[in-house]
């Protein structure tokens, strides 16, 4: 049986636990099904169990790292036979501890992030590294005491350099709610069924094929990448793609999707080429699931190109 | 010599403010380099910067991830080649770990014997303390633990209860750094900076007076005319006949006025060739200034606090306590005429400074018989000691509403 589970993120002081308390009152939301939530955080807030919609709830708080364990968390699940977890995550935690533990029958079906608008552009400044590990995984990110907010525009930003996909709303004080509308244009031509990248748009549309595979169903893409040969993309294939930055040196990773190539063994390791492949959506272990797979037409060596890193934006 | 000061904390705690502050009042006269890894919701802003004369250094790094190590020491290493500071302020990552950052500059420091260690001063907004001991585990505790001082931001926001949790919270945890529990506008910039060097030390002291019977000399500056200020006016030169110029009070911790008495230049008008108040018993860390060379030197008889006076703790037992309590007068002469009554053990002698419901200061003093409580400026938190022989720990606590 799969559980469901609902993420909260953010960081501490942002309002996940009123944002909690309010969907747990909602009884569209919580039609009676036995609740596991478990608290990564100890805020100021508390949860009122009793205002509940429903009384089928179990709270358990985790006091340190330490505790997030999957054996902790199948345990907890099995005492309390819940349906369903909520959980309130710890905003200095990082999303792949969270991804580590969690019992392979689970399964995260929404990760809501809230902000406090006053505090939201200082700890990008800060801390964007942590904001944006959140970013990635949200797909809404909600602003409070969004009165406080001087620009919009940096948040938008910061938002899509981790994901094009989470949407930003802004809460003001009277409750009233306005969403970011700020347009995101894709810097390539995605109406035809070829496109080309230019040499610095690999990223972007690494993260929008991403989050949005199906828009590139059955096109046609060429883009300068290098070559990763990994007995992990499978038989026949290579990955072409590009190191990309996030936020900070440090965080340099190798991105890039399967490509099928009958001659890949010819391909030198880390060298620049020039791809032109079909674009499927295939299963794929190293996606964990469905993704785009390339196919490739035609492959040719390449000029490296004047920035060897690309960005997500 | 390059003394190099380090500002933590979390974001938002009051770093830059305090900073500010204690450029415009501590840091007078100095050649400053302020080195920022954090972008503040204040800047420091420049044209006060200008004004002041100080250099400022931003580390480009916004993000916890990017290693300290390598920029931040050749940025350090640079900066004072480039400008020979003799200070250099550090304002951290609000989410690094101060530890950290103390290796970091140490590592400097070993490499150059004209750098010095100075403050690890760790702001903390008196409001958060148990939310981010609790969640911030990490680097937050690292940046309690490792502070010399913890200087409590909005402490006159929040009630007596929570600012009492919190600063237990903070002693669990560091039981050794002066905590500053007093709103910083009653502070003088150079009370926050010398906290450091003065934590309690009034046992010793008291127990030391206590000794030898020369107590006379210590406390009468202030308690005469309670005006807070200190009065150079008395001619201790005169009266011992040894020519120098004593100040057996130390630096405000008896006198209690909070200001800096040294700015005249001791070795000019002692003429002893000796250049007395170097760093304030920086060296020793016992936070007093020792004069040693008076007491060989001048035979004047009267105690001037060289390294002996520790020997007294063999014969009374003290009990120092750090307080957030706001007191009227009349409790306090309650407290004090009942350690008159032999109940509590035999008490020689008993002093405080603490905040009155009024928020005015007052200061105390207890020897048998005699009890003087006035009004007197601001320290950087309230602190009573009681010394003796037989003390009723307990009963002394309860008596002064402490714990």
């Amino acid at each position: 049986m799969t559980i469901p589970v609902y993420l909260f993120v953010g960081m501490l002081e942002s309002g996940k636990t009123s944002f909690i308390q309010e969907t747990m009152e909602d009884p569209k939301f919580d039609s009676g099904e036995k609740t596991l939530l478990l608290l990564c955080e100890e805020g100021e807030e508390e949860l009122e169990p009793e205002k509940f919609a429903s009384a089928g709830s179990v709270v358990v708080t985790l006091d340190s790292k330490e505790q997030l364990t999957t054996e902790n968390l199948v345990r907890w699940q099995q005492e309390t036979g819940a349906e369903r977890v909520l959980i309130e995550y710890n905003g200095m935690w990082l999303m792949e501890e969270l991804a580590a533990v969690l019992p392979p029958d689970w399964t995260i079906y929404q990760c809501i992030m809230t902000a406090d608008g006053t505090t939201l552009e200082n700890y990008l400044s800060n801390m964007r590294q942590l904001l944006l590990d959140k970013f990635a995984v949200s797909e809404l990110l909600v602003v409070n005491r969004a009165e406080k907010v001087t620009d919009r525009m940096e948040i938008h930003k910061a938002v899509r350099q981790a994901s094009r996909r989470c949407d930003i709303a802004y809460e003001y004080a009277d409750g009233s709610v306005e969403y970011d509308d700020i347009p995101d244009e894709l810097p390539f031509d995605v109406s035809g069924q070829q496109i080309t990248l230019e040499d610095d748009q690999f990223g972007i549309w690494y993260l929008d094929a991403s989050e949005n595979p199906a828009k590139y169903k059955g096109k046609t893409i060429s883009f300068k990448a290098q070559v990763c040969q990994t007995d992990r993309a499978g038989k026949g294939c290579f990955v072409p793609g590009r190191f990309a930055m996030t936020c900070c040196v440090d965080d340099i990773t190798f991105v890039g999707f399967v490509c099928k190539y009958d001659q890949y063994k010819t391909l030198e390791q880390r060298s620049w080429i020039w791809v032109k492949a079909k674009i499927n959506l295939k299963y794929h272990p190293l996606y964990r699931g469905e993704g785009p797979v390339l196919t490739a037409l035609e492959i040719s060596p390449a000029e490296a190109p004047a920035e060897d890193v690309v960005y997500f934006s | 010599m390059t003394i190099i000061d380090i500002f933590s904390g979390f974001l938002g705690a009051g770093k830059t403010t305090l900073i500010r502050k204690l450029i415009a009042q501590a840091y007078q006269g100095e050649k400053l380099v302020l080195i920022e890894n954090e972008f503040g919701e204040i800047g420091i802003d420049g044209g006060f910067l200008k004004e002041a004369g100080i250099q400022i250094t931003e580390m480009n790094s916004g993000c916890i991830c990017c290693s300290l190590v390598g920029n931040f020491q050749q940025a350090l290493t640079d900066v004072i080649e480039k400008y020979a500071p003799t200070r250099v302020l550090i304002e951290p990552s609000g989410v690094g770990k101060l530890s950290d950052v103390i290796a970091a500059v140490q590592a400097v420091a070993d490499k150059n014997p004209d750098i010095q260690m100075g403050g690890f001063i760790t702001v903390a907004d008196a409001n958060k303390v148990k939310m981010y001991t609790k969640n911030f585990g990490e680097f937050y505790n690292d940046q309690i633990q490792n502070a010399q001082v913890i200087v409590l931001s909005r402490t006159g926001e929040i009630s007596q209860e929570k600012l009492e949790t919190a600063l237990e919270l903070l002693r669990n945890q560091n039981a050794e750094a002066a905590i500053i529990t007093t709103p910083w506008e009653q502070l003088d910039g150079q009370q926050i900076l010398e906290a450091v060097k003065r934590q309690e030390h009034w046992a010793q002291e008291m127990a030391a007076e206590a000794t030898c019977g020369h107590h006379h000399h210590h406390h009468d500056h202030s308690e005469e005319c309670g005006c807070g200020h200190h009065h150079h006016d008395h001619n201790h030169g005169e009266e011992c006949g040894c020519g120098h110029h004593h100040h057996d009070h130390d630096h405000g911790e008896e006198c209690g006025c909070g200001h800096h008495h040294h700015d005249h230049d001791h070795g000019e008008k002692c003429g002893c060739g000796h250049h007395h108040h170097d760093h304030h018993g920086e060296k020793c860390g016992c936070g007093h200034h020792h004069h040693d060379h008076h007491g060989e030197k001048c035979g004047c008889g009267h105690h001037h606090h060289d390294h002996d006076h520790h020997h007294a703790d063999e014969v009374f037992s003290s009990i120092g306590r750090e307080t957030v309590r706001k007191y009227t007068p009349a409790e306090l002469e309650f407290a004090l005429q009942s350690l008159d009554s032999g109940e509590f053990g035999a008490v020689l002698r008993a002093k405080g400074i603490v905040q009155g419901q009024d928020g005015q200061w007052l200061h105390f003093d207890y020897v048998p018989g005699e009890i003087n409580v006035r009004t007197g400026s601001a320290d950087v938190t309230g602190r009573l000691c009681v010394i003796g022989s037989g003390l009723a720990e307990d009963a002394i606590c309860n008596l002064f509403h402490v714990k």
